[in-house]
């Protein structure tokens, strides 16, 4: 376990000096604190704008830094031959690939919680309420971000970073398309059975991004949410299904693999 | 229990041990090592030799379980390569080796010795310890990337001591290194030869390897050509004996023992094989009114060998 953690602990070092993520993350927190200047503009209301603009940009920014963190994490540790020390030492290869992930979900963790503490902050300012909303927004976005990046470091060990960019990119956007596309198609009596089964296998299939979206009903709250709670613990415990999947995924192709 | 743990005394074997790298789509490949067979006794230095691309480092990687074997076999410490817990017996330190260059020196020994699981304070004792050991201890808060190709071979030197272990492979140790360096790097590896440790080196550079190894392996695109004990290799010197004034009536009787004579300007140079009889040459030489200017033997090299197996090599 010692091993595995240490592992971790050593992607985090790395990833929070990592330039591009720092700097994606630095943009987000500006962004956020600025955002209650473009108050004039609002026509929906300060509350709608301030929300959904925070939330916007906080998952815009997690996206983006757990795809362009994954992808690299392997490979690059292959790439610069760092593997070859950890491999030497009395490490199997399932703890490496779980000390990675660990370490990128800590690292989400961390940007997650930054970004989150000074959204609370943007919002006690200028709604002049302490907004719980925002931290279960938060919770929800970190819980996609980290599925995201077990899809992606899933993708790294058998394809390149280049590649992966654009597959995790594309399951990402499906996987929040699908089931709402499969929604209107089934309400569509006029399409057929051929086109709906391969769309609801894809929709199984695709990890399910859509349903960590839960900024629409807190941005609106009369869409209203009937057991949040349960909600909550399902979303989550979806995600870590679905995590611990594609981490024996992840392991069973990477055990396969030479460097 | 599998493997061959019944000879205790064999470090490291190979048997008919092939690697072939191939593209994915399988339409090129490489036969980086072909039937492999090597043995390495425990406490021995083991130099492995061979150019550039003869399949050193690729052999070296299927010892780690870093790449797996195409046909063959491989053992290490007796168990199939890349069983995680003979590592916890073995050290490796890669051809050039690189590290998390955000790491300070100390950080980054104190994350190999988790990778052994090496509790505190024994952790960080010994991490202290080897820092001080390869001449670390000042530099040790600088993060590596301030650190020079000499300070990261020591570095890596100093990660494959953690553990204290049985064996230590290492690829190219002294490669890129100055003259200094070189030396530090050999006395090491001679005061780990005095701990009974068994040293599995890879080298191009023969010099380096010379004075310390007890057996040699000669590698040539991914064949063994030579393995033996350094002497016996090496054996198949000559002396070289210098004499004047020598009548004609000596050749006869040196050809007889295994002698080559020749003449220059005057004097006469006999090439005599190196097992003894150079003794009776220079009796018969003085028995003849010779006068002997000089004897020297001249060893053969294992650069000479070196030459030699490779070029007998690339001539089939
Ligand atoms: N990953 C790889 N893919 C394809 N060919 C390789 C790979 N690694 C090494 N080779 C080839 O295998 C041969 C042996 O390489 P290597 O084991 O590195 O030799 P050495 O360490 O003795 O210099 C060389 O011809 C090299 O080009
Ligand atoms: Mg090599």
């Amino acid at each position: 376990m010692n091993a595995t953690a240490a592992i971790a602990g050593a992607t985090f070092g790395e990833a929070v000096r990592k330039r591009v993520l720092m700097v994606i993350l630095l943009a987000a927190l500006v962004i956020i604190l600025i955002s209650p200047a473009f108050e004039p503009f609002a026509g929906r209301g300060q509350r709608t704008l301030v929300m959904s603009f925070g939330f916007g940009i906080i998952q815009l920014a997690g996206t983006f830094i757990a795809i362009i963190l994954c992808t690299g994490l392997i490979p690059t540790e292959i790439e610069r031959r760092t593997i070859y020390t950890i491999l030497s030492k009395p490490v199997q290869r399932w703890q490496f690939v779980l000390g990675k992930l660990l370490g990128a979900i800590g690292t989400l963790a961390f940007i997650y919680a930054m970004m989150g503490l000074v959204f609370l902050l943007v919002t006690r300012l200028s709604l002049g309420a302490f907004e719980p909303q925002v931290i279960k927004g938060i919770v929800m976005f970190f819980f996609q971000s980290s599925l995201l990046a077990s899809v992606t470091l899933f993708f790294s060990t058998f394809v390149s970073p280049l590649v992966n960019y654009f597959l995790s990119a594309g399951v990402f956007l499906m996987g929040n398309l699908m089931s709402t596309f499969l929604e209107t198609i089934q309400r569509n009596p006029e399409v057929t059975p051929l086109t709906r089964i391969p769309v609801q296998i894809l929709t199984i299939i695709l990890p399910n991004f859509a349903n960590f979206n839960i900024q629409n009903p807190i941005i609106n709250p009369e869409q209203v949410l009937t057991d949040e709670l349960a909600y909550f613990i399902q979303t989550i415990a979806y995600a870590i299904v679905y995590m611990a999947l594609l981490l024996v995924g992840s392991i069973l192709i990477f055990n396969q693999r030479e460097m | 229990m599998g493997g061959y743990s019944i000879v205790s005394d064999v470090v490291i074997k190979t048997v008919k041990l092939t690697k072939r790298y191939s593209s994915w789509w399988g339409s090129q490949t490489v036969e980086a090592v072909k039937n492999l067979d090597l043995e390495v006794y425990r406490g021995e230095i083991f130099g492995f030799l061979g150019p550039n691309g003869a399949g050193k480092t690729t052999t070296i990687k299927v010892l780690l379980g870093i790449l797996y074997p195409t046909s063959g076999e491989a053992y290490v410490l007796g168990k199939p390569a890349g069983d995680p817990e003979t590592h916890h017996r073995l050290s490796y330190l890669p051809e050039n080796p690189y590290f998390y260059e955000y790491m300070t020196g100390k950080e980054i020994l104190t994350f190999y010795a988790r990778l052994f699981g090496i509790p505190e304070p024994e952790r960080s004792k010994r991490v202290n310890q080897l820092l001080d050991r390869v001449g670390l201890s000042r530099a040790a808060n600088q993060p590596l990337r301030n650190y020079s190709k000499g300070m990261l071979q020591r570095i890596g030197l100093a990660q494959c001591l953690l553990n204290d272990p049985d064996l230590l492979i290492l690829d190219e140790p002294t490669a890129g290194l100055d003259p200094i360096a070189h030396i530090d790097i050999r006395d090491l590896i001679l005061e780990l030869r005095e701990q009974g440790k068994t040293l599995f080196i890879s080298s191009h550079q023969l010099s380096d390897v010379e004075i310390v190894c007890d057996r040699v392996a000669i590698l040539n695109r991914g064949e063994l050509v030579r393995i033996g004990k350094l002497e016996e290799l090496l054996s198949g010197g000559y002396v070289e004996m210098i004499a004047e004034k020598v009548s004609e009536n000596v050749l006869e009787p040196i050809r007889q023992l295994g002698g080559r004579p020749s003449w220059h300007d005057g004097r006469l140079i006999v090439e005599q094989p190196d097992d003894g009889s150079i003794d009776r040459v220079i009796d018969l030489v003085r028995a003849n009114g010779g006068h002997i200017i000089s004897v020297k033997p001249y060893r053969r090299t294992l650069e000479d060998l070196f030459v030699e197996t490779i070029q007998g090599g690339r001539k089939q």
